[in-house]
C-alpha cells in the first residue's frame, strides 16, 4: 500500500501541533527554542507532502527548498542558541517569563 | 561648421568659473583681482558672440536644427533639448551676445572697486546663458527654462547692492510681478499639450500642426483653446516685456546696477515678450481677436508710459518708462501682425536704448551715484563724448531722419496706419506718443547736458569723461544706434536686407493676416515726413518747456516700491487685485484652516489614544500568553479568509 499524500499532512499537523503547544506552555526556554524547531520541521514535512502529489519535474523543487529551509534553520538555531546563552548570563534564569523584563 | 550648443557653453562656464572665483575669494577683504576676473567676464559672452557670428555667416534659408537629447521622457510629455537657430533667433543672438559682450567690457569700467566684482559679472554670464537658451530654444519648454532664468537674474542684479533694502524690495517686487505672467506662459504651454499633447510644444510641430488643421479645415474645433493660449502666452509676455497690466515692477528695477539696466532691462530680456509673439506668429495671426488685444494693451501701454515719463526726475527712471513705451510700440506692431517690424524696433531699440543707459551710467559714474536730474545740467562741456553718446541714442529715440530709431518707428507707424479700418486712429495716437517721446526725452537731455550746473560742490569737482573701458562701447553703441536702422531702411529701395532674413521664419504668417484687406496705399513719404514733424514738435515743446531754471530738488529717486508715483493706480491696482487677496487666503488658511486641521489631529489624536489606553490592557507582561493571543488572532484571520473567501 502506497504511502497516502494526506497521511503525511495529518502527521506534519500533528507534529506541528505538538511544537506549537510545547512553546505556548513550557517556561523553559530551551524547551521553548526546541518547540519551534519542531513547528518549522512540520512544515518542512508537509511541503514535501505536497510536493509528493505533483507530477516528477515539478515535485523535483518542492523537495529541494525544505532543504535549503533547514540549513537556514540551523543557522538561526546557532543564532538563537548564542542568544540564550547571553540572555541566561545575564538574567541567571532560563525561565521564559523573567525576560519579559526586556522591554524596550 | 561649430554645434549650436557652444553659443549657450560659453556664458555657462563662464558663470562656473566666476562663482569659483567669487567664492573662493569670499573671506578675503580685498576680493579677486579685478584684471583676471574682468578678463574671464569677458572674454566668455565675446567667444559666445563669435560663435554666433560664425553660425550665422553660412546659416541655411530654413535654419539649423541641432538635438543634444532628451530632456523629459515620460507617459505624458516628450521633451528634447533641441535648439532652432533661423533667421529670428540669428538676429535675437546677434544682438544678445554682441550688446552683451559690449556691456560686459562696460561693466569692468563701472564696476572698478565693488566687493562683489566677480558675483555681479558670474550674475551677467549667467545671464546671457539664459537669454541664448530662451532665444535657441526649439520648444516651448525650453524657452520657458530661460524665460525662468533671466528673471532669476533679473531678480539677483536688481537686489545685487543687497545691503540697501529698497534694492532687495525693488528685486522682490520685480520677481513677484514676473512670476505671475510666468503663470500665464505655463497654463498657456498646458492649453497647447490639451490640444494635441506634448510634441505641440516643439515650434516646429506646432507650426506643422497648425498649417495642417487650417488644410484639413479642423482648425475651428481648437479654436476656443488655441484662442486661450494665445491669451495666456501674451499674459506672459506682459510679465516679462513691463506691458499693461503688469508694468509696475520696471522702473523700479532702475535700482540694480546700470550696466544691468542697459543689458537687462532695456536691451535684452525685456524684448523676450516681442520674441515669444514673433516666434508664434503662425499662432496668434490664426486669432485675430487676441491680437487686437495685443495691439490695445500695446497702444495704451505706449501712451501711458510716455506720460509717465514726463514726470519722473531719476535720469533712470525716465529711460525705464520711454523702454515701456517703446514695448509699448513693439507690442502694437505685433498686434497688427507686422513681426518683422517690431523685431526690427527690437534690434534697433537695444542699440539706442543700451547707448541711452550706458550714458546715463557715465553721468551717474562721474556724479558718484547722483541719479537725480534736477541736481545735474550742464555736462556737456565736462563729458563731450558721454554726451555724444546720449544725444545720438536721443535723436534714435525720437525718430530723427536717418537715425535707427526713425526707421524702425516709421514702419510701426505705417504698419498701424494701413492695418483696418480703426487703423488712422492708432495711427494718430502712436504718433502723438512719438511727440510726447521726443518731449520727455528732450527733457532729459536738457536737464542733463545743457543749462548749469546745479548738484553738489565736491561732485562737481571731480566730474570727468568716464576711463576708456566704459567709453568704448558706448561709442560702438551710439554708432549703432545711428546705423543700425539702414538695415531695412524703408525709403530707400532695395534696403529691406532685414525683412528678408526674417521672412522664413514669420514671412508665412504675416501673408496669412494680410489676406482679406486690401491696404490703402500711401507714399512711405508721408508717413516718414509725418514721424520727422513729431520729432520735431516734441524738441521745440522740449525746448520751450524745460530751458529754464529747474525748481530745486525735493526728495530723492530711489526705488518706491509699491508707492511709486505716477503709476496711473497700477500699484494700487495690483494691491487691490493682487496683494489683499492673497493676504486674505493667507490669513484664512494660518487662522481659520490651520486651526480646523489642527482641531482635527488633536480629535484624531485623542480618540486614538483612548483606544490604545484600552489596548494596552491585553499587553501583560507575559511572553508565552502574548504568542498564544497573536496565535489566535492568526487562526481568527485565517479561519475568516476560509470563510469569506478573501472578499471580505
Amino acid at each position: 500500500m502506497e504511502l497516502q499524500a494526506s497521511y503525511i499532512q495529518i502527521v506534519a499537523l500533528a507534529l506541528f501541533t505538538i511544537g506549537l503547544a510545547v512553546t505556548l506552555t513550557r517556561r523553559n526556554v530551551f524547551f521553548v527554542l526546541m518547540g519551534i524547531e519542531l513547528a518549522l520541521n512540520a512544515v518542512n514535512l508537509s511541503l514535501i507532502g505536497f510536493a509528493k502529489t505533483l507530477p516528477a519535474a515539478a515535485s523535483v523543487a518542492g523537495q529541494i527548498l525544505p532543504l535549503f529551509t533547514i540549513a537556514v534553520a540551523a543557522a538561526e538555531a546557532c543564532v538563537g542558541l548564542a542568544m540564550i546563552i547571553l540572555i541566561f548570563k545575564s538574567q541567571e534564569s532560563v525561565d521564559i517569563d523573567n525576560y519579559s523584563n526586556m522591554k524596550g | 561648421m561649430i554645434p549650436l550648443w557652444l553659443i549657450p557653453l560659453f556664458p555657462l562656464v563662464g558663470t562656473i568659473v566666476l562663482a569659483i572665483i567669487a567664492l573662493s575669494s569670499s573671506d578675503s577683504k580685498q576680493g579677486p583681482a579685478e584684471s583676471i576676473t574682468g578678463a574671464v567676464a569677458v572674454l566668455f559672452p565675446i567667444l559666445s558672440f563669435l560663435s554666433v557670428v560664425t553660425l550665422s555667416v553660412g546659416m541655411p534659408v530654413e535654419g539649423i536644427r541641432g538635438t543634444i537629447g532628451t530632456w523629459i521622457d515620460t507617459a505624458a510629455i516628450q521633451v528634447n533639448i533641441g535648439f532652432l537657430f533661423d533667421g529670428l533667433s540669428r538676429v535675437m543672438l546677434l544682438f544678445i551676445t554682441g550688446i552683451g559682450s559690449l556691456i560686459a567690457i562696460y561693466s569692468v569700467g563701472y564696476m572698478h572697486k565693488d566687493r562683489s566684482f566677480a558675483r555681479f559679472f558670474a550674475y551677467i554670464n549667467l545671464f546671457l546663458f539664459s537669454m541664448t537658451i530662451l532665444v535657441l530654444g526649439d520648444s516651448l519648454l525650453l524657452t520657458f527654462l530661460g524665460w525662468e532664468g533671466v528673471g532669476l537674474c533679473s531678480y539677483l542684479l536688481i537686489g545685487f547692492w543687497h545691503t540697501d533694502l529698497k534694492n532687495t524690495k525693488a528685486g522682490n517686487k520685480a520677481f513677484i510681478v514676473n512670476r505671475v505672467g510666468d503663470v500665464g506662459f505655463l497654463l498657456g504651454m498646458l492649453c497647447l499639450v490639451s490640444i494635441g499633447g506634448s510634441a505641440l510644444l516643439s515650434y516646429d510641430a506646432l507650426n506643422a500642426w497648425l498649417l495642417n488643421a487650417l488644410s484639413l479645415g479642423s482648425i475651428s474645433n481648437a479654436m476656443p483653446l488655441l484662442s486661450l493660449a494665445g491669451l495666456l502666452f501674451f499674459f506672459g509676455c506682459t510679465g516679462k516685456s513691463a506691458q499693461i497690466p503688469l508694468l509696475t515692477w520696471l522702473p523700479d528695477a532702475m535700482a540694480g546696477p546700470t550696466p544691468v539696466s542697459a543689458l537687462i532691462h532695456a536691451a535684452t530680456m525685456v524684448t523676450s515678450g516681442v520674441y515669444l509673439l514673433a516666434r508664434l506668429s503662425n499662432l496668434f495671426v490664426l486669432i485675430p481677436a487676441v491680437l487686437n488685444i495685443v495691439l490695445f494693451v500695446g497702444l495704451l501701454t505706449a501712451f501711458w508710459a510716455a506720460i509717465a515719463g514726463l514726470f519722473q526726475n531719476g535720469i533712470k527712471k525716465v529711460l525705464a518708462y520711454s523702454t515701456i513705451s517703446q514695448l509699448g510700440y513693439m507690442f502694437m506692431a505685433a498686434g497688427v501682425a507686422a513681426f518683422d517690424v517690431s523685431i526690427f524696433h527690437v534690434f534697433t531699440h537695444a542699440f539706442f536704448k543700451a547707448a541711452l543707459f550706458l550714458g546715463a551710467g557715465a553721468v551717474i559714474h562721474s556724479l558718484t551715484g547722483e541719479q537725480d536730474m534736477r541736481r545735474m545740467g550742464g555736462l556737456l562741456k565736462k563729458m563731450p563724448l558721454t554726451s555724444l553718446v546720449m544725444i545720438f541714442g536721443f535723436l534714435a529715440i525720437i525718430g530723427f531722419p536717418g537715425f535707427a530709431g526713425f526707421w524702425s518707428k516709421d514702419l510701426i507707424l505705417e504698419r498701424l496706419y494701413v492695418s483696418g479700418p480703426m487703423g488712422p486712429y492708432v495711427y494718430a495716437i502712436a504718433l502723438l506718443t512719438a511727440v510726447i517721446t521726443a518731449v520727455y526725452m528732450g527733457r532729459l537731455i536738457i536737464m542733463t547736458f545743457f543749462g548749469k550746473y546745479r548738484g553738489s560742490k565736491e561732485n562737481e569737482a571731480h566730474i570727468h569723461e568716464a576711463p576708456a573701458t566704459m567709453l568704448i562701447p558706448m561709442l560702438i553703441l551710439s554708432v549703432g544706434s545711428a546705423f543700425a536702422g539702414f538695415l531695412w531702411a524703408g525709403l530707400i529701395p532695395g534696403a529691406d536686407f532685414f525683412r528678408e532674413m526674417l521672412a522664413p521664419v514669420v514671412g508665412a504668417a504675416q501673408a496669412y493676416a494680410e489676406l482679406g484687406h486690401t491696404a490703402a496705399h500711401l507714399s512711405p513719404w508721408i508717413f516718414a515726413g509725418l514721424g520727422t514733424l513729431a520729432a520735431l514738435i516734441g524738441i521745440a515743446i522740449a525746448w520751450f518747456l524745460f530751458m529754464r531754471p529747474v525748481p530745486e530738488a525735493k526728495g530723492g529717486s530711489e526705488p518706491q516700491g509699491f508707492g511709486a508715483s505716477w503709476t496711473f493706480a497700477f500699484d494700487k491696482l495690483h494691491e487691490w487685485i493682487g496683494v489683499i487677496p492673497t493676504k486674505v487666503i493667507a490669513w484664512f488658511l494660518d487662522v481659520v484652516l490651520n486651526n480646523i486641521i489642527l482641531a482635527a489631529q488633536w480629535l484624531i489624536g485623542g480618540i486614538i489614544e483612548i483606544l490604545g489606553d484600552g489596548v494596552r490592557a491585553f499587553q501583560v507582561r507575559k511572553v508565552r500568553l502574548q504568542a498564544a493571543f497573536s496565535l489566535i488572532g492568526m487562526a481568527l484571520i485565517t479561519i475568516l479568509v476560509l470563510i469569506y473567501g478573501g472578499l471580505l
